[in-house]
């Protein structure tokens, strides 16, 4: 599993996030002592690094340009500051994302999932058991037969898939879709979920989403 | 400067001048003066007068005139003891110098005062920051809860939107420009602050239409987000208590501008309200009896919106509907101004 660092100087902001990180299933690395940070990220060997900008001593924004000439490891800036212009520089200097305090947590992993998605170069193509995702284009084929599926229920298949054998809740996937410029209710929810499953089915899943009462959903 | 305001208000001097004359003439005729030399001094007497009074009338009208002049075209007036040349004659001297006494204490005084604003605005930014620090910490600990914390976690949030107003107050009414204008995605912005009141609008099982939203403006994004998350906050303050909420939100791009439309089915504004919704602390006929209504929302919109160089309209009509419009100007109208 990747490991992720925290450079955060709040103790208690630290240590939930990192509680957020490892229930993910992330290992995670924290900075006790601020100086020389950006040998101590380099050191750390981390996957990917959160990076607080308001630090003591020096900013956020000078160890990571410091930091981008000696590595090139995904970093996502965290802040609690308002302004635009830090997110403009934050990005100059080569952050890979900029994320504002207070963040919602499922886009937060989200967004920890997608980086290190792009720094992994995986493939637009993943593979669920015999069926394979095509997830640029949407479609998914196995057994002989192709289903085209809209782009709602591809973010749901998507979410099901990056988190195989867990339970997914509506809420996180509620989150992810509303993420995705789809502002979709309750009841659409449910709609996009009963069509994916009958997709599913024309290719011989038609069980493969697993309802949990009052939890959420699962992808056996 | 007129001749006969300043005739007027040398009458003392004529009076005295013509009695000066007459009281000349009668000791002349008393010590038995020939008649041609009394006119000969008296004509000398008389017109020396006046060529100095004629002097004395065009040196001051001019310096008075150029001055008075200055003064219309002077956008800021106090700018005017600067501008003004040094003139050649004492009360005029007089005269410019108190003048620039008295900008220079002004100056001070307001310099002391924009200093102290600075400090607070400062202050504020900082408090900011740290105040986020804790609702950060708080919003995660709900979410590592064993059990879903929705309750704590729309209080949280409301935390963090009071803190978020304090700071947009401060900076809506300080002078110092600070935002960072460039091409923004209407998009992004509106699915951040949606994504940011998802709870609340699936309580309320809220339907969202988007149309034609992928439009780039110029403006600063934090600034616009958090407008736009003003205009969401009143829809879901005064919605319709009898129909489901929906809001429509959609851009038109025209060759000289971008207009951003956000409409709602909520209760709208009576008539006599909407010439005063963007004044501070109103709350009108929808916030009698609504005690989180503060009358600050859209009037900190209105001032971030004029800062920022865009027109923020409302169209509503009571019981039906409530509109805002953010007009957004295009590069070459943008440099235009």
């Amino acid at each position: 599993m990747s490991k992720i660092l925290i450079v955060e100087d709040d103790r208690t902001l630290c240590e939930e996030l990192s509680v957020l990180l490892e229930k993910a299933g992330y290992t995670v690395g924290k900075i006790e002592v601020f100086d020389n940070v950006h040998l101590q990220m380099k050191k750390s060997d981390a996957d990917l690094i959160l990076l607080d900008i308001n630090l003591p001593g020096e900013n956020g924004e000078v160890i990571l340009q410091k930091y981008r000439k000696i590595s090139d490891t995904p970093i996502i800036m965290l802040t609690s500051s308002a302004e635009d212009i830090d997110e403009v520089l934050s990005m100059s200097y080569g952050a890979d994302d900029y994320i504002t305090k207070p963040y919602n947590p499922t886009i937060l992993l989200l967004r920890i999932t997608a980086v290190l998605k792009r720094s992994q170069k995986t493939g637009q193509t993943q593979m669920y058991n015999d069926i394979q995702v095509n997830l640029a284009s949407g479609s998914i084929s196995g057994n002989g037969k192709e289903q085209i599926l809209t782009k709602n229920e591809m973010i749901i298949f998507g979410l099901l898939l990056d988190n195989k054998g867990e339970i997914v809740s509506r809420d996180e996937m509620m989150t992810v879709l509303w993420d995705n410029d789809e502002y979709l209710n309750d009841n659409a929810l449910s709609v996009n979920i009963s069509r994916l499953r009958t997709k599913l089915s024309e290719l011989g899943i038609g069980d493969a989403i697993e309802t949990r009462k009052k939890q959420g959903y699962l992808l056996k | 400067m007129k001749l006969l305001e300043y005739i007027k208000d040398r009458i003392p001097v004529y009076v005295a001048k013509t009695v000066e004359v007459f009281v000349i003439i009668t000791f002349l005729i008393a010590f038995k003066v020939k008649s041609q030399a009394i006119i000969v001094v008296t004509f000398v007497f008389v017109m020396t007068f006046l060529f100095v009074e004629i002097w004395e009338y065009m040196r001051k009208r001019e310096f008075y005139n150029t001055l008075k002049k200055s003064l219309e075209e002077l956008d800021k007036k106090y700018l005017l003891p600067e501008l003004i040349e040094y003139p050649d004659f004492y009360e005029g001297k007089i005269y410019i110098d108190t003048l620039r006494e008295c900008d220079k204490s002004m100056t001070e005084h307001v310099a002391d005062y924009r200093r102290q604003n600075k400090d607070f605005r400062e202050y504020i930014e900082m408090w900011v920051h740290e105040a986020k620090i804790p609702v950060a910490s708080l919003r995660l600990m709900c979410h590592n809860s064993d059990k879903p914390e929705t309750k704590m976690t729309a209080q949280i949030k409301r935390i963090d939107d009071y803190i978020e107003n304090v700071l947009y107050y401060a900076r809506s009414e300080n002078a110092e420009r600070d935002y960072v204008i460039k091409e923004v995605s209407i998009k992004k912005i509106f699915g951040s602050v949606a994504v940011k009141n998802r709870e609340i609008l699936q309580i309320l099982d809220a339907q969202i239409k988007t149309t034609g939203l992928d439009v780039m403006v110029l403006t600063d994004g934090k600034w616009l987000e958090f407008i736009i998350g003003q205009l969401m906050a009143n829809s879901i303050k005064y919605c319709s208590e009898d129909r489901q909420l929906m809001l429509e939100v959609w851009a038109d791009n025209l060759d000289k501008c971008v207009i951003f439309h956000f409409k709602d089915n909520g209760k709208g504004i009576i008539k006599e309200d909407i010439p005063y919704i963007f004044e501070k602390t109103f709350t009108g006929h929808n916030g009698r009896g609504n005690k989180s209504s503060t009358g600050m929302g859209l009037y900190i919109s209105k001032k971030l919106c004029s800062k920022l160089g865009h027109r923020i309209e409302v169209i509503s009509e009571y019981g039906e509907y409530t509109e805002v419009r953010i007009i957004f100007a295009k590069n070459d109208f943008y440099k235009m101004e």
